[in-house]
């Protein structure tokens, strides 16, 4: 009795635990990622620091008045990170070790802002879809659906979403929006390559923007290294970065190549598509049940 | 072994541990009107880069770790028949549902927009992993108290008409429940070690496998009974009845085969994946790794393995206290310790504010198990004054 | 804080006195170097005739190797002495992406093309594919921004800013700041200042403190605020070091 118990406990088990083994075929995982959305590419050998694309977020997204303003190069010495106040924030690296002829090293300025991933880890998490990545490319917050339960900032890989802390009752997230309202208009562009003066932010569709980013590399090698960071990053993204250093060492997190939510993903679809392993654990254990109330009654008979 | 669950309204109420216990939930009241005024920035140590905290490590993933004792007692009680272990599935269950209750409970504390917590109902995410736990863990809290009503009734139905009628109403159907709440806890006991699998870049290699649900499911498994031998012995000392030792040690046999599968599962895939030697590298999250491992699971489950242990009251207290806390430190491990943010400026400590919510939480258990023991036919006791 | 509203407060005092005073509306300032009411800038505004001036937008380009591309114009000829427009204004619809936040700029052409040993294909790089002989101002070839139909060329604006502060950083010459070749273009501060009807002194200087903080902050560090030593236009004290600013003329502690 004991041990025929002990075997049905096991199975049971065995029910919940080995189907989690069956996701290893990753065949079954599909990309949603948009076929060519808008995207961004960014020359960091081409930013001269000037602050304007902050500027113009500020504006374009009604933010907070800054503690100093954009104007003020004081900023550069610390590494910033996007904030609830800010979305893009530029940061000054001397990381290349080049030097002018004074000896003066040489700054690189890079712009940060949400990725807008191909397929976003946050979007993925978030448990009422009120991140969702669009046709157009843009990962869109809804804040109407907003629980504010943080999952998206833990699921990030480029730790992009900021929150408001200091809002006890209505908290939203806050990152960038790819200024989704003027991108769908016709020929409308995001507010930061529209202001940038030297074009270190060039706006257009991904596929062409991946050909510009080749063509720049491949005519100037020694300005460039071969590599396009988001071509292939957390399975692509929609801002693409190239440079004459690797970004990790401008402040990028080392991240994956394959799709962030992939293995969750995987994991969820297999176990749960059609309910089935629940259903099929529900039948079990009544089954189960039934036997052994049969056998009780039988044996108080 | 003929002694039935009734109300214990003999025993005195206002002990030392319960005044302690509303001195924690005075202050966690008082936490958590600031939350509410001044915001979670204000209360919590929480950041960009540490978005969740003790209240979601302790208050709801060790919290739905240590109910397990609910569904665990209900599966060999219930599903298989055992009839042997009846007097311990109404403190397991009440216990659950209490544990449960506060894990809803601090989830609606620690979301920004508490008052939106039931919007995943309507606007839906299937991939996301903390919708459906999200989901298990509403439905589940439901099933719970469903599963509890009979105890309620029990003791208030003639007063309450609707009570009775809903009861004998329900009393069909409660094998529905009961299977439900197996089922439903499988889910979301593995769905909670999931969570973090989408933060490859975050958490440490020591607890990122993709194992990671079974290890959770599995380790669920383990701390059921444990958690049941720990709260037994706990109010059968507190209130001075018979300790049920013969069940308590019948159960700790189980739990060495569902010990053993858990330190196996783990062991096998530090192995696995080479990270097993990693353990012993020194730095605090190995070290952190390591006591959880050893005395989390190795040591108890090495004491259980004795005759005497198990047979011992105090002994056996211990060696589940161990599983117990272990667990308890696993889910810390994975949510706090192992997370890594690349951005952040400093490691994440917890606030006063947030360790007083989450004592006061705890505190809420107790006091709440007691006052439920105190005056509904929760835990088996002779019949008054009949006692030694 | 407080100091800075003070002084300013001073100031503004001295101004809306001088102002309400009963011959305040007759007084005008004597211009003791008037401009010829006949004369105008004929130069600015043949360069903004001449930026008014629209090219059809070259779609093929002849490219060739910058050395080969000087030696060939060299050869030909092509020199400073074609230089049509010496000054120029760079004011374009192509430029103004965003928003005018500065003014346009006042390009020396010829002197530019002076400094760089009259090497005109350091900015006239490209010419029309059927005509490689062709010299076109940049705005032929490079108009809009973010072209789809042409991925690659970049708009007019980011063409001046590279070539611009590419050679001054290069050179080590000329200004790479944003207001070292533009002006500031002053928003309007009507809509800006918000003031009760008849505002204080204090008011004003709060109001304009608002915006400009930094302000406030420089004049604590300047003469104006700190002096100690002579004040030689003070009338029977020319010599006298304890009237300045600093000191007791006002009270800042």
């Amino acid at each position: 009795m004991k041990h025929i118990s002990r075997r049905e406990f096991l199975t049971s088990i065995g029910v919940a635990g080995t189907s989690m083994f069956l996701p290893k075929d990753s065949q079954a995982w599909k990309s949603r990622a948009p076929e060519n959305p808008f995207a961004c590419l960014v020359d960091v050998t081409r930013c001269i620091g000037c602050r304007k694309c902050e500027l113009a977020c500020n504006e374009a997204n009604n933010l907070p008045e800054p503690e100093k303003d954009f104007e003020d190069k004081t900023v550069f010495e610390e590494k910033r990170r996007p904030s609830d106040k800010a979305f893009t924030v530029v940061n000054r690296f001397f990381s290349n070790k080049k030097q002018d002829k004074e000896g003066n090293l040489l700054p690189t300025y890079v712009k940060i802002q949400c990725m807008h991933c191909q397929d976003p880890a946050c979007a993925s998490a978030c448990i009422t879809g009120a991140l969702s990545k669009q046709p157009n490319g843009a990962v869109y917050y809804d804040v109407k659906k907003c629980i504010g339960c943080r999952y998206c900032m833990v699921a990030c890989p480029f730790e992009i979403p900021a929150y408001e802390y200091f809002n006890p009752i209505t908290p939203r997230v806050r990152k960038c929006t790819f200024c989704f309202e003027r991108i769908s208009k016709k020929g409308g562009k995001p507010a930061c390559a529209s202001v940038c003066p030297t074009e270190a932010i060039t706006f257009g569709r991904r596929k062409d923007l991946l050909q510009i980013a080749k063509n720049r590399i491949k005519q100037d090698p020694g300005r460039y290294i071969d590599h396009i960071y988001g071509e292939k990053e957390v399975g692509g993204t929609c801002w693409l970065y190239i440079s004459d250093q690797p970004m990790e060492e401008l402040g990028f997190p080392s991240v994956p190549k394959r799709p962030i939510p992939k293995l969750t993903e995987t994991i969820q679809s297999t176990l749960f598509t059609y309910l089935w392993s629940p259903i099929v654990l529900f039948g079990v254990l009544s089954g189960i049940m039934a036997i052994n109330k049969h056998k009780e009654e039988g044996n108080e008979k | 072994m003929k002694n039935r669950p009734r109300p214990l309204l003999d025993t005195p109420f206002w002990t030392p541990g319960m005044l302690v216990a509303t001195g924690f939930m005075i202050a966690g009241i008082i936490v958590l009107a600031f939350r509410y005024t001044k915001g979670l920035g204000y209360t919590t140590n929480l950041s960009y880069s540490y978005p969740w905290g003790i209240w979601i490590a302790i208050d709801v993933a060790s919290g739905v770790a240590l109910a397990a004792g609910g569904f665990t007692t209900a599966f060999l009680a219930h599903i298989l028949g055992k009839k042997f272990y009846k007097p311990i599935t109404r403190p397991a269950l009440l216990t659950a549902a209490l544990g449960y209750t506060f894990v809803a409970l601090g989830v609606f504390v620690d979301i920004g927009r508490s008052w939106a917590i039931w919007k995943p109902i309507i606007f839906q995410n299937h991939t996301s992993v903390l919708f459906e736990v999200g989901m298990c863990v509403m439905t589940y809290l439901t099933v719970l108290w469903i599963e509890f009503l009979p105890v309620i009734a029990e003791r208030y139905g003639e007063k309450i008409s609707i009570l009775k009628s809903l009861n004998k109403g329900l009393d069909k159907f409660m094998w529905i429940f009961i299977v439900l709440g197996v089922v439903l806890s499988c889910m979301h006991q593995s769905s909670l070690g999931t969570l973090l699998l989408i933060a490859p870049t975050k958490l440490s290699s020591l607890w990122y496998t993709p194992i990671l649900p079974l290890l959770f499911l599995t380790s669920a498994f383990a701390v059921g009974y444990p958690m049941v031998i720990v709260e037994t012995t706990i109010a059968t000392s507190s209130l001075k009845l018979s300790s049920e030792m013969d069940i308590l040690s019948k159960l700790s046999r189980i739990v060495i085969i569902l010990l053993g599968i858990y330190i196996a599962l783990k062991l096998g895939d530090l192995i696995y994946r080479g990270k097993f030697w990693n353990i012993f590298d020194g730095t605090g999250q190995s070290n952190s790794l390591l006591i959880e491992i050893v005395f989390g699971a190795i040591v108890p489950w090495i004491m259980l393995l004795f005759d005497k242990v198990r047979n011992s009251r105090r002994l056996l207290f211990i060696a589940s206290l161990l599983i117990v806390l272990g667990v308890l430190l696993n889910r810390i491990n994975v949510f706090i310790v192992g997370f890594n943010p690349h951005f952040a400026k400093c490691t994440y400590y917890p606030s006063i504010g947030e360790i007083l919510v989450t004592c006061s939480f705890v505190s809420a258990i107790f006091f709440l198990y007691r006052v439920f023991v105190t005056f509904c036919p929760v835990i088996s006791a002779p019949k008054e004054g009949g006692r030694k | 804080m407080k100091k800075i509203i003070f002084l300013l407060t001073m100031l503004c005092l001295v101004v809306s006195n001088s102002y309400s005073s009963p011959d305040a509306t007759t007084k005008i300032r004597k211009d003791y170097h008037p401009r010829p009411s006949t004369w105008v800038p004929k130069d600015h505004i043949k360069a903004l005739k001449l930026a008014q001036k629209k090219y059809e937008f070259v779609k093929d380009v002849f490219k060739e190797d910058i050395i080969l591309r000087q030696m060939r114009f060299r050869h030909l000829g092509i020199g400073i002495k074609d230089i049509k427009s010496t000054y120029m204004v760079l004011q374009s619809p192509f430029v103004n992406t965003y928003e005018d936040i500065y003014g346009p700029v006042r390009f020396m052409h010829g002197a530019h093309a002076k400094t760089l040993n009259e090497n005109c294909v350091i900015c006239h790089h490209y010419s029309p594919k059927d005509s490689p002989n062709k010299i076109l101002p940049c705005r032929a070839c490079h108009q809009d921004a973010f072209n789809p139909e042409h991925a690659g060329r970049i708009g007019l604006k980011a063409a001046y800013h590279q070539r611009c502060i590419g050679c001054h950083k290069q050179r080590q010459k000329g200004p790479i700041g944003c207001t070292g070749c533009h002006l500031k273009n002053v928003p309007d501060h009507k809509k800006l200042v918000k003031l009760p009807k008849d505002p204080t002194p204090t008011q004003v200087t709060q109001e304009c403190l608002r915006c400009h903080k930094n302000a406030g902050q420089e004049m604590l560090t300047s003469a104006h605020w700190l002096w100690r030593g002579p004040s030689p236009y003070t009338v029977n004290h020319l010599k006298c070091t304890k009237h300045g600013k600093g000191t007791d003329v006002l009270n800042n502690d």
